[in-house]
């Protein structure tokens, strides 16, 4: 059985929810109050996809402008980066954009990358439609789903898709 | 998609910093102000305090000292002294303690700094210099690991500031703690640091058994070790006098080693205080010494002889005020690639500048002969550019045979202290180990000395007898007697648990029972405060003893005993 390590990366704004997704990944339970990242935190977590196994090393970076230089040390040798917004705010999806330039300037070249739309549990509230985030991740050639870390949607199938596309490479 | 189940949620947070403690005390920057000098910038985690005299050792131990103007980065490290008054944060470290090979124990009152320092053109600054440090202040001696992580996270610090040390202190707050016998995964500023940290029961020869007790993890670093240093390198300029070198170390006498830059200083006093591993350094040794320290004084002092200790230094000044010391190792420069491999011992009293030659300033008379044969392989490997690895690896091994055939003898003897398992009893006091004896143990070297291990001819008796004299010995004999006291402790509970102390209370009289009944107590008391290494199975049968042998007294005598 084959055993995949992966470096990932989780970018984007502050507050859209990047310590959540993880959280739910790694403990599958979500904590309505999450203390802001200082730094950036690390976990780790192991899981099967058709039988090959995947060591995620997870780097959850901080969101705050002020940690914003700090982020090429985390994304560096990253074999994947999940860029995270807030479907409810339309500044975060500018930011994803972004980092989405900035990763495909200086990430490694065959860094794969997704783009997670969170709080799905929030679609009254929707500011970025999601055709638009769509049309712009596939233009990217980027991963793309709406996820809620706080009833699970999408989650599992996010890590899923990571997982066969860093195999691929 | 499956998920393995090797990720719990952590059922109690710890508290911010917690475990940052395990491993770091603090992080500090220092810099030069033009009015004050060496100054402290950031002390991080800003709630750690440091007292005056402690950041003041702490600044002037984070620069170099010399006029040799180390441009671009440098790195070296130190060890001072904590105030007196804060020294019960390290009960922490009892866990690592307990288990960890003696030569790695943190010291009571003792803190090492790793520094990084960055010196370059910089015209945006009246003084033309960027001088900057930053230090890692840890109690743990494991040098490699500490060093690498300078190497890390000050690079991080000189390109972003201090967020960027936040980010690094809170990664450390992340990590496991360090037990011995792990491999541990060390996140840090976006990259991981996998180590081994050594355990008291690794075998002392060959390679430790790699015991994977974490699930391996795609590490970007795999340290080889957590506190060796390149001794081969270190000890380049001064090769033949190796043996003597260690010698000197072994009993523990007064040594400076005197050069130009802290890098190789603090290199070469770490590289002598490891030549006798496993044995640990027992008296206070300075990779680093400066001027401005506050044992300056008391170090340097002519009106006593000089202190066992081992100082690096790289001040000129200290060729003149060191005068008085026996033993002076000059290491030039190590920008050599050919050095002179077989260069002459210097009289004692000679030259002692900077500016002499690399060599052992010494009167010392060794007392084991050299060994020429040894010293013939290391030089036909300098000849034949042998990787340097590799000749190191050959040091290392040479010097722990030759420590082990020291010791050994030692050990042994020590072994026939042991009172005989039959004369254990479980009605009479816990065996007493016999005191030792140094007479009686040079005895039994004629037949079973260090010649069984070791080919070296000279005068064994006279180096054990300087050793008997030194720290280093008090050191190892006291570690020894605890060590065996606690286990004579345990097998005499063992034997206490086993005994059928009900029909020994039989003809007892009630004096009697109830002082078994306070003996038993003690040893539980003794086990949860872990003076006595015992299974809690052996506790619960210790404490079913006293039920029943309590259950057969007096019920007003019952009542006694329980409120006492």
């Amino acid at each position: 059985m084959s055993v995949h390590e992966v470096k990932l990366c989780l970018l984007g704004d502050s507050g859209v929810g990047k310590s959540s997704i993880v959280h739910r990944f790694v403990y599958d339970s979500f904590r309505p109050a999450m203390t802001s990242t200082i730094g950036a935190a690390f976990l780790t977590k192991t899981v099967i996809v058709d039988g090959t196994t995947y060591k995620y090393q997870i780097w959850d970076t901080a969101g705050q402008e002020k940690y914003r230089a700090l982020a090429p040390m985390y994304y560096r040798g990253a074999a994947a980066a999940i860029i995270v917004y807030d479907i409810t705010q339309e500044s975060s999806f500018r930011a994803t954009k972004s980092w989405i330039t900035e990763l495909q300037k200086h990430a490694s070249p065959n860094i794969v990358l997704a783009i997670a739309g969170n709080k799905l549990d929030l679609d009254d509230l929707r500011d970025v439609q999601y055709s638009t985030a769509l049309s712009y991740a596939d233009k990217q050639g980027t991963v793309f789903v709406e996820t809620s870390a706080k009833s699970a949607a999408n989650i599992p199938a996010l890590f899923m898709e990571i997982s066969e596309a860093t195999h691929q490479n | 998609m499956s998920l393995s189940d090797d990720s719990m949620e952590p059922l109690s947070p710890t508290l911010p910093w917690d475990r940052f403690q395990n491993w770091v005390h603090c992080i500090c920057v220092v810099t030069f102000d033009l009015e004050l000098g060496q100054a402290m910038e950031t002390i991080y985690p800003g709630h750690v305090k440091l007292t005056e005299k402690e950041k003041m050792n702490i600044c002037y131990l984070s620069f170099p000292d010399s006029n040799s103007g180390c441009m671009g980065d440098t790195q070296f490290f130190f060890r001072i002294r904590q105030c007196s008054g804060k020294k019960s944060s390290s009960a922490s470290y009892k866990e690592y303690n307990r288990s960890c090979p003696a030569a790695l124990q943190t010291d009571q009152g003792i803190l090492y700094g790793f520094v990084y320092f960055r010196q370059i053109r910089d015209k945006s600054i009246r003084r033309g210099y960027y001088q900057k440090s930053v230090v890692v202040v840890t109690r743990l001696p494991m040098i490699a690991l500490f060093s690498h992580m300078a190497g890390i996270i000050a690079p991080g610090f000189f390109e972003h500031g201090e967020t960027s040390l936040e980010a690094a202190c809170h990664d450390i707050d992340q990590w496991p703690p360090p037990i011995p016998g792990n491999t541990v995964n060390l996140p840090i500023m976006g990259t991981v640091v996998q180590v081994r940290i050594n355990s008291r029961s690794d075998k002392v020869i060959g390679m430790p058994q790699i015991k994977h007790t974490t699930p391996l993890m795609p590490a970007n670093n795999v340290l080889p070790t957590i506190n060796e240093v390149d001794i081969f390198s270190a000890f380049q300029p001064v090769l033949p006098h190796i043996q003597m070198l260690w010698e000197l170390v072994l009993i523990g006498e007064p040594l400076v080693v005197m050069a130009a830059l802290p890098s190789v200083c603090s290199n070469t006093v770490q590289a002598l205080v490891s030549m006798i591993w496993p044995l640990k350094f027992c008296t206070d040794y300075r990779p680093y010494f400066t001027i401005h320290d506050s044992e300056f004084k008391e170090y340097t002092t002519k009106t006593q002889s000089p202190p066992a200790v081992i100082l690096g230094v790289t001040n000129p000044f200290f060729a003149k005020t060191l005068q008085h010391w026996p033993h002076v190792v000059r290491i030039g420069e190590m920008m050599d690639a050919t050095p002179k491999a077989f260069n002459k011992l210097k009289k004692a009293g000679g030259l002692k500048t900077l500016d002499s030659k690399p060599g052992v300033y010494t009167r010392f008379r060794p007392y084991l002969s050299r060994d020429k044969t040894f010293l013939k392989r290391l030089a036909k490997g300098i000849q034949t550019k042998r990787p340097v690895e590799v000749q190191n690896a050959m040091m290392k091994r040479y010097l722990l045979e030759l420590t082990q055939s020291f010791m050994i003898p030692l050990e042994r003897y020590m072994a026939s202290l042991m009172p005989l398992q039959r004369n254990i009893s479980p009605h009479k006091g816990p065996p007493q180990l016999r005191a030792f004896d140094s007479e009686e143990f040079l005895k039994t070297i004629e037949h079973s000395g260090p010649q069984l291990t070791s080919g070296l001819k000279g005068d064994w008796v006279g180096l054990y007898r300087r050793f008997f004299r030194s720290l280093n010995f008090e050191g190892w004999l006291r570690y020894r007697q605890q060590e065996v006291n606690q286990k004579l402790q345990a097998i005499h509970v063992e034997a206490l648990c086993q005994a059928d102390l009900m029909a020994w209370i039989q003809d007892k009289q009630e004096v009697e029972i109830v002082d078994l009944i306070l003996r038993l107590r003690e040893k539980v008391v003794s086990a949860h405060n872990q003076k006595i290494p015992i299974s809690s199975d052996l506790v619960d049968k210790l404490n079913t003893h006293i039920d029943s042998i309590t259950a057969t007294l007096p019920s007003d005598l019952q009542t006694v005993l329980k409120s006492s």
